[in-house]
């Protein structure tokens, strides 16, 4: 049954990925094969809930003529937020005070009172929560999953992923290069903060001397003796690529209970509490403990590289602007057939809809018998175990 | 003891910290209240800024699924907790659906992982703990501080504390950001010996895009309470934030403000430390500033030296940055 549907909108939210571009020229072209028209949400649901920003608008009208020639193009042209949450806004209020306060409601009654019959919402593991709440309230909604971390359970390519791994393999093998050629060990960090898919597969298309990822906690001895039999055989350089949520074998984690220091108390009212076996403080932890660890243990210099964001930003490979094309039309297909409150998911050969409760609170680990793993370990490279 | 009001007021209270020696004079007991109208991008006490008691999640205390798993069963709500298939069976928490979870469920977890911050305690209930430390605040000439959050938002519950405190022979200190309307500052700073206050960022625009709002009633505030009560000893603050607030022109700034008010004693810089981070993890939070680093001493050193100078003191920090 053909769905009533006649305007629709779409929004970003959670952190960039390369070349969104391509799913709106996805939604927009093929909404207009069916007569629909297309409208862009600007900056998540900011456009929506804060419209003054703007002053041409928190909404863009998108046509086929105006995005056609975006497939390739790297940006988005709505911008997106890493955090754009109807449920928390934060507002001053008539004392002038900043709080957070509930406006899904006043969100609702704009996307109706805009005339937008449905949302396609691009969404990393993040904002899906958000997006469920919503659905859970009305929204007519289909969700697109975007992570440069592939750490999405429901599908089995995130749009955004193949972009990533496409750079961080490419600046990964110019520090190999660079390694080699002052005879050091280059420590490099990738996102990856529960999954390890991008460094597992960045390092291994440059056959990387050792892998980390969260999945398998490592022993930096054992990656050190790896490294030192090496040097020994002749082979004066080395690399070790690392997803940021790595982290060591329980023995050798950091000391989990904080002593209470004084200052840090009276600053602090919960600085005595414990921090847990493993805290990512930031971008580059890891990186940075790795390498003073292995240049201890190998006495050999190290130069740690955190990619962090630039892997978000740059043009999308060809894999993922068909990809975005088609996520983007398969949503559209999904609103046709009256679903809502779904996400596209790529199960190949197939696009399906997987229900929103079905997706949210699930994390697309690297299996210990993944073949990513089984063909790092076949080339000799160190996982760290 | 004469109790100062019948009905005790209650107040969300983060935490009583005991023999604390950087909130003012001497030995204190700093009381910590939930509740903040600024949000500082630096800010180490998360925990501190939503008005009433809320989740927090320690992953360290969390024995997980297969010995205990009881938050992924009603009544913790629908999709709040989960697990992550291969690394461990520790319980990962999905704030957008736990934030709503209720202080009786959450005390369900038997092992305190999963916890609130806050709990409503009454005037009498906080005294009482207070002054157990009374023979410290004797001998060292120190009392009771309220902290935050922002103790001024809530100025009855404040301004009883105080008083109860003075009745009790305590001396009493605030800290405050000064961030709310003027009637606050009129309850409370009658009952306060010394106002520890932040001047955080002194251009209005620069403290918007930092803090959340502009300066321009906080500095109205400040300006207005040094005139109004001139026994009550203030003291000036800057968390010290590179990139932010180092600069002269701020110091400058923030002197040119408070020098003509003889009650207005000293101004302190408060280096900036990456204290509340893991905090931020607790509370699933997002922490703005994960790449401000702290100010070098010899920065710290030469704005020490510019307020040294228009306090007319000497000043040993510019010759021995160490």
């Amino acid at each position: 049954m053909s769905s009533p549907t006649k305007r629709i909108a779409i929004n970003f939210g959670g952190g960039y990925v390369p070349g969104l571009n391509a799913l709106i020229t996805g939604t927009v072209m093929a909404a207009s094969e069916i007569g629909w028209e297309v409208v862009g949400i600007r900056d998540g649901f900011d456009g929506l809930l804060f419209p003054d920003r703007y002053p041409d608008g928190g909404l863009l009208r998108l046509d086929r003529a105006m995005v056609e020639h975006l497939t390739g193009a790297s940006g988005s042209v709505l911008g997106t937020a890493a955090r754009s949450d109807p449920f928390h806004v934060r507002t001053v209020d008539q004392d002038g005070m900043l709080q957070e306060e509930d406006r899904s409601d006043a969100l609702l009654e704009s996307i109706r009172s805009h005339g937008i019959d449905a949302l396609i919402s691009v969404v990393g593991p993040a904002p899906l929560s958000i997006l469920w709440k919503l659905s859970r309230k009305g929204l007519k909604t289909v969700a697109v999953p975007k992570s440069v971390e592939n750490d999405m359970a429901a599908t089995a390519l995130s749009f955004g992923f193949d972009s990533a791994l496409a750079f961080a393999t490419e600046t990964i093998g110019r520090v190999s290069e660079a390694a080699q050629s002052v005879h050091a060990i280059g420590i490099i960090e990738v996102p990856g903060e529960r999954t390890g898919w991008l460094a597992l597969q960045s390092g291994t298309a440059v056959c990387a001397d050792a892998i980390l990822i969260p999945e398998i906690h490592y022993d930096l001895h054992k990656v050190a003796a790896k490294l030192r039999e090496k040097a020994k055989a002749g082979r004066a350089h080395a690399l070790v690529v690392v997803a940021e949520g790595a982290a060591p074998l329980a023995t050798q984690a950091a000391p989990t209970g904080l002593t209470v220091d004084p200052l840090r108390a009276s600053l602090s009212p919960g600085s005595s509490g414990d921090a847990g076996a493993h805290v990512i403080e930031r971008s580059g932890h890891v990186a940075e403990r790795v390498a003073l660890e292995l240049q201890r243990l190998t006495n050999h210099e190290t130069y740690p590289l955190v990619l962090g964001h630039l892997v978000r930003g740059g043009p999308p490979t060809a894999a993922d602007r068909q990809l975005g094309l088609a996520y983007g039309a398969a949503a559209v297909r999904a609103l046709h057939d009256s679903q809502s409150g779904v996400m596209v998911s790529f199960q190949p050969p197939d696009l399906k809809f997987i229900p929103l409760a079905e997706t949210i609170n699930k994390v697309r680990t690297v299996p210990a018998n993944s073949v990513f793993v089984q063909v790092a370990r076949a080339l000799g490279i160190s996982l760290g175990d | 003891m004469t109790k100062i009001d019948p009905i005790a007021p209650t107040g969300t209270v983060l935490n009583i910290q005991h023999f604390c020696t950087h909130d003012g004079p001497g030995i204190r007991t700093t009381v910590f209240l939930k509740g903040c109208s600024l949000r500082c991008k630096w800010c180490s006490n998360p925990e501190s800024i939503h008005p009433k008691p809320e989740l927090a999640y320690n992953p360290g205390k969390c024995i997980g699924k297969a010995q205990c798993g009881l938050c992924l069963k009603p009544p913790f709500p629908e999709g709040a907790m989960f697990v992550v298939d291969g690394t461990d069976d520790k319980i990962h928490v999905n704030w957008d659906l736990a934030a709503e979870s209720d202080a009786e469920t959450i005390g369900l977890c038997p092992t305190g992982a999963l916890h609130m911050f806050g709990r409503m305690m009454t005037v009498d209930e906080v005294l009482d703990e207070v002054a157990q430390d009374g023979s410290f605040y004797r001998e060292s000439g120190g009392g009771m501080t309220l902290s935050g959050g922002e103790c001024l938002l809530i100025p009855d519950f404040s301004a009883a504390l105080l008083a109860g405190a003075h009745q009790r022979g305590i001396n009493t200190a605030i800290e405050t950001a000064g961030n709310v309307p003027w009637r606050f500052f009129e309850k409370v700073l009658p009952h306060a010996d010394v106002v520890l206050h932040d001047r955080k960022v002194s251009d209005p625009e620069r403290h918007k895009k930092w803090c959340g709002v502009d300066n321009v009633r906080i500095n109205a505030n400040f300006e207005k309470a040094y005139a109004t009560f001139p026994d009550t000893k203030f003291i000036a603050r800057t968390p010290l934030i590179p990139g932010v607030n180092d600069d002269e022109e701020h110091i400058r700034a923030v002197l040119a403000s408070i020098r003509p008010y003889p009650n207005v004693i000293d101004y302190e810089l408060l280096p900036y430390h990456r204290y509340g981070e893991s905090k931020y993890e607790f509370l699933g939070k997002v922490y703005e500033l994960h790449d401000f680093q702290s100010p070098s001493p010899e920065s710290l050193s030469r704005l020490r030296a510019i307020i040294d100078e228009a306090f007319g003191r000497g000043s040993p920090s510019a010759q021995n940055p160490a």
